[in-house]
């Protein structure tokens, strides 16, 4: 008798063990010169599999998310959203406007794999230490730039934010109900985040080739262009000719589907994609009689706006006569996609999120505990981790410059007193907790030889 | 070569402004013309072969689209009637068949027919695997094992496979065994992983404009996808040092939490969850698009100089003395919010796009070179639906947009991106017909036909 199959792979994805499993980017070193979350997610991605990320940042300023909040609230005097973006990351901090800081960090990206930019296009590049200043003495690095626009084209100098970049792909025109002057945004800086994943994912390829070739190159990883790839909606328009636009809470391409509010007063959501899955829903509403109907027998014509919107009125009523519970339990019984609406709270108390990984309850020797979102993607061999959390404006400083540079103690004392290098300014964000104590962090103090 | 400008442009950064900045960075601008084209240039994936069992699941569908764009020889496996996910399209409508996602996303893949409940397509897969980098399903979580055909199976036959499995619960957990009937949707997706209980209107607003709300695309289809290949991508680098393959499992009911992260921290840190907030941000005000008078435009302020430029500008500065700093902007008291966001409203009423553009753009380029570095940057655009991207300036200079003129399925328009100077993503061909690579593959792996 074989292992029942959901207990091999319980074994195989054991979080307990994740922490002494290999790590796929071990060696892997990233500069990381960006800020606020596009870039910075970027480089997140390769730390979280094993990539020694060294986040450079201003002196006295650090990045501006540092100190950003939602509804003005903070924790343990820093913003606890910034974990999930910088987590496992070496912070340094250089000012690139002095020579010897634009000096510090060419030699940094000389020893570096990858570097990781997000300014606009061309600022790196009159700083010094852009792709074509870099690759002189380092030219098997892969260099990434990230944009709202792009580094080519008429729009390529226009700085921009996750909401301009939702706003200039047609993103944002799609979210809403039709006839209303209201267009939601997808909030939580969705339009900086997916776009960063997919540059972390362009960097994973330009490593194969690496890999292969011995090769680098330069990246442009253009935000608004991503955003745009992920709309099936410019083949729509190319088609018919036609604006698909808003269409409220039903998915167009699935008939029934909506959002729906149940007995209980809570919402589900519900989508059929295949004439099987529309089988299954029928024979759970007792309606096997929609089955023979020529209207809504077959996809495409289940498809059509009047055939689809008549459905939804059947799913409407039928779930408002049960239970948010016992939906779910029909669903999971005859196979269809019908899930509950979650929030925050939810989300985070989840168990099956708990057991799987993708809330991690992660305890830091700085913050102590910080639930924090797991990976997109479970690896059974070579696991995503959290290493630590954050950590202050300029904390690994001396570790960095020590170990990698090899500078005295002298050198950087030097450096500190010219304002070359630096560390927090008394701010939320940028300074350690008040309980935590500084002067006995070894990492912190580094004098050489402790491992981190 | 047009989009690639000196700096004569209008420029945003003081440090492009300076004097001589032009000349510094001319390489730059030099090299940027090697980016605009992929014409033959190596692929970063050439030599990796990819087997796409995707079934009625997009997210699986585009995470094979980007290997493909990569240069990877994907294989998409279908049986002899077409994958569903071939009629999941807005409205039915098709090209002879064909839906629009689908046609979207059948770019450079080789599509076959195999018959997985049969003994000889099983072997035939198996022997594809063998020779496999990398395989994507999306059955349920424990059917291609009982077919003899999963993760457990395949890799004693080829110890460096990569199994890339996309389900909404996943394949390890009890939830995962208990919910495994149930099928891969993005709208459900986007449900239980935190985003419609965030879109929608305020609370006090009526029914059904309060309700939680669908993003109007595959929001956590595109965000599973990117996990699910870069997860892949990371494998296979494994792999490719090690020699070692292994399993990666995606679990799409986690698509939205874990792209961006906040639902977690935020129910933990709060303990409790957000409401709908309109157009409203929960992190910044305003930060948003407001309705002027020919069309939407944004208006983001990050940081205070941009609030108190973009004051000057919509003469509003009267305000300035109550909203100063970002903590008066940002509070959980709603109608606070709403305020200081309805005076925003008003003022931008009287403005077209053009009139607002031009004095933000004007402002921003003026505060960059002023020695004060108080001046803000009140950047702005305007809201386009894909009808007006396709016909933009700047993404045609980019060709992000490719128009195929298919033999079977007529002229229409994808959307491709990934730009890179020596291994850019690229669109080879677009092609859908079912089981149209049948001789080519199975001549190619030496697959068996017949009984």
């Amino acid at each position: 008798m074989p292992e029942d199959y959901f207990s091999f792979t319980q074994r195989m994805f054991d979080a307990r063990k994740a922490q002494e499993k290999p790590e796929a980017l071990k060696g892997i070193r990233v500069l990381d010169l960006s800020h606020m979350i596009f870039g910075p997610i970027a480089a997140k991605f390769l730390a979280q599999f094993g990539a020694e990320v060294i986040k450079v940042e201003v002196p006295y300023q650090g990045d501006h998310w540092r100190g950003a909040t939602y509804w003005g609230k903070y924790w343990k005097h820093s913003n606890p959203l910034w974990n999930f973006i910088n987590h496992s990351k070496y912070f340094v901090a250089i000012d690139v406007k002095k020579p010897k800081g634009k000096e510090l960090i060419l030699k940094l990206a000389e020893k570096s794999d990858v570097v990781i930019e997000n300014f606009t296009s061309g600022t790196v590049e009159a700083w010094g230490i852009g792709y074509t200043q870099v690759r002189k003495k380092n030219p098997g690095v892969i260099y990434a730039g990230l944009s709202t626009f792009g580094q080519y084209g008429p729009f390529r100098f226009f700085p921009g934010w996750d909401l301009l970049a939702q706003g200039a792909s047609g993103m944002l025109s799609l979210t809403g109900h039709p006839e209303t002057d209201r267009f939601f945004k997808i909030p939580d800086f969705y339009g900086d985040f997916l776009p960063g994943f997919f540059a972390g994912m362009m960097i994973m390829m330009a490593l194969h080739h690496r890999l292969k070739t011995g090769e680098g190159q330069y990246l442009d990883a253009c935000q608004a262009e991503i955003l745009m790839r992920g709309l099936f909606h410019f083949t729509y328009q190319s088609v018919t000719k036609d604006e698909l636009g808003r269409t409220g809470n039903m998915d167009p391409a699935a008939a029934p589907s909506g959002i729906f509010k149940t007995r209980d007063q809570k919402f589900i959501a519900l989508a059929i994609a295949t004439d099987k899955q529309f089988e299954h829903l029928c024979e759970a509403m007792d309606r096997t009689d929609l089955l023979d109907d020529e209207r809504f027998k077959k996809a495409f014509t289940r498809l059509k706006k009047e055939n689809a919107t008549h459905l939804q009125k059947i799913v409407n009523v039928w779930v408002r006569s049960k239970d948010e519970k016992e939906l779910v339990e029909t669903a999971k019984q005859y196979g269809f996609p019908l899930s509950p609406v979650m929030d925050d709270l939810q989300i985070c108390q989840d168990e099956w999120r708990r057991d799987r990984g993708s809330v991690l309850l992660h305890d830091d020797e700085m913050y102590k505990k910080l639930a924090l979102a797991g990976p997109l993607a479970m690896l059974s061999k070579t696991p995503a981790r959290i290493k630590w959390l954050t950590r202050p404006l300029g904390y690994h400083n001396r570790y960095i410059f020590k170990k990698l540079l090899k500078l005295s103690e002298k050198e950087i004392k030097a450096l500190e007193k010219e304002g070359v290098v630096g560390y927090w300014d008394y701010r939320v964000g940028q300074r350690p907790p008040v309980y935590y104590d500084m002067g006995k962090d070894r990492i912190f103090n580094y004098e050489g030889s402790e491992e981190h | 070569m047009k989009g690639v400008k000196n700096i004569k442009e209008r420029t945003y950064s003081r440090y492009l402004q300076k004097k001589g900045a032009g000349k510094r960075i001319s390489e730059w601008s030099q090299f940027l013309t090697e980016m605009t084209s992929a014409e033959g240039k190596p692929e970063a994936l050439e030599n990796a072969v990819v087997l796409d069992l995707s079934y009625a699941n997009f997210a699986g569908i585009m995470a094979a689209s980007f290997l493909a764009e990569a240069g990877a020889e994907v294989i998409k496996v279908e049986p002899p009637e077409g994958d569903p996910s071939r009629v999941m399209s807005p409205f039915g409508v098709n090209l002879k068949g064909v839906g629009i996602p689908y046609l979207t996303e059948s770019r450079n893949k080789r599509h076959i027919t195999l018959q997985l409940n049969e003994e000889r397509d099983r072997e035939n897969l198996k022997k594809m695997a063998v020779k496999a980098d990398v395989l994507i399903e999306t059955f349920a979580p424990g059917e291609m094992d009982s077919l003899g055909i999963g993760y457990r199976q395949l890799s004693e036959l080829n110890p460096s496979l990569v199994y890339v499995a996309i389900t909404p619960y996943g394949h390890f957990t009890s939830k995962a065994k208990k919910f495994s009937k149930i099928p891969w949707a993005d709208l459900t997706s986007q449900a239980e992983s935190g985003l419609a209980a965030l879109i929608g209107d305020l609370p006090d607003t009526p029914e059904p404009f309060n309700w939680p709300t669908r993003a109007g695309f595959y929001a956590a289809g595109y965000a599973t996808a990117v996990g699910a290949a870069g997860g892949a991508l990371v494998a296979l680098f494994h792999q490719r040092i090690t020699g070692e393959g292994q399993m990666v499992d995606i679990a799409s009911a986690d698509a939205y939490a874990s792209c961006v992260g906040f639902p977690s921290t935020i129910g933990y840190v709060w303990k409790k969850p957000r409401p709908r907030y309109g157009t409203l941000d929960y992190g910044l005000c305003p930060y948003g698009f407001f309705k002027c008078q020919d069309g939407f435009i944004a208006i983001a302020c990050f940081r205070d100089q941009d609030f108190r430029a973009a004051l000057k500008i919509l003469r509003l500065w009267k305000l300035e003395e109550d909203w100063r700093s970002l903590l008066d902007r940002i509070t959980d008291d709603i109608d606070k919010v709403k305020e200081l966001n309805r005076k925003i409203e008003e003022a931008v009423a009287q403005y077209t796009y053009k009139e607002i553009f031009e004095k933000f753009s004007a402002y921003s380029v003026k505060a960059a070179r002023s020695k004060w570095r108080g001046g803000g940057l009140p950047v702005t655009t305007k809201m386009l639906t894909p009808k007006e991207v396709l016909e933009s300036e700047h993404w045609r200079v980019r060709h992000t947009f490719h128009t195929i003129n298919h033999p079977t399925f007529g002229i229409f328009t994808v959307p491709v991106t990934g730009k890179m100077s020596k291994t850019p993503m690229r669109i080879k061909w677009v092609s859908a017909n079912v089981g149209e690579d049948n001789e080519y593959i199975f001549k190619k792996y030496g697959l068996k036909t017949g009984a």
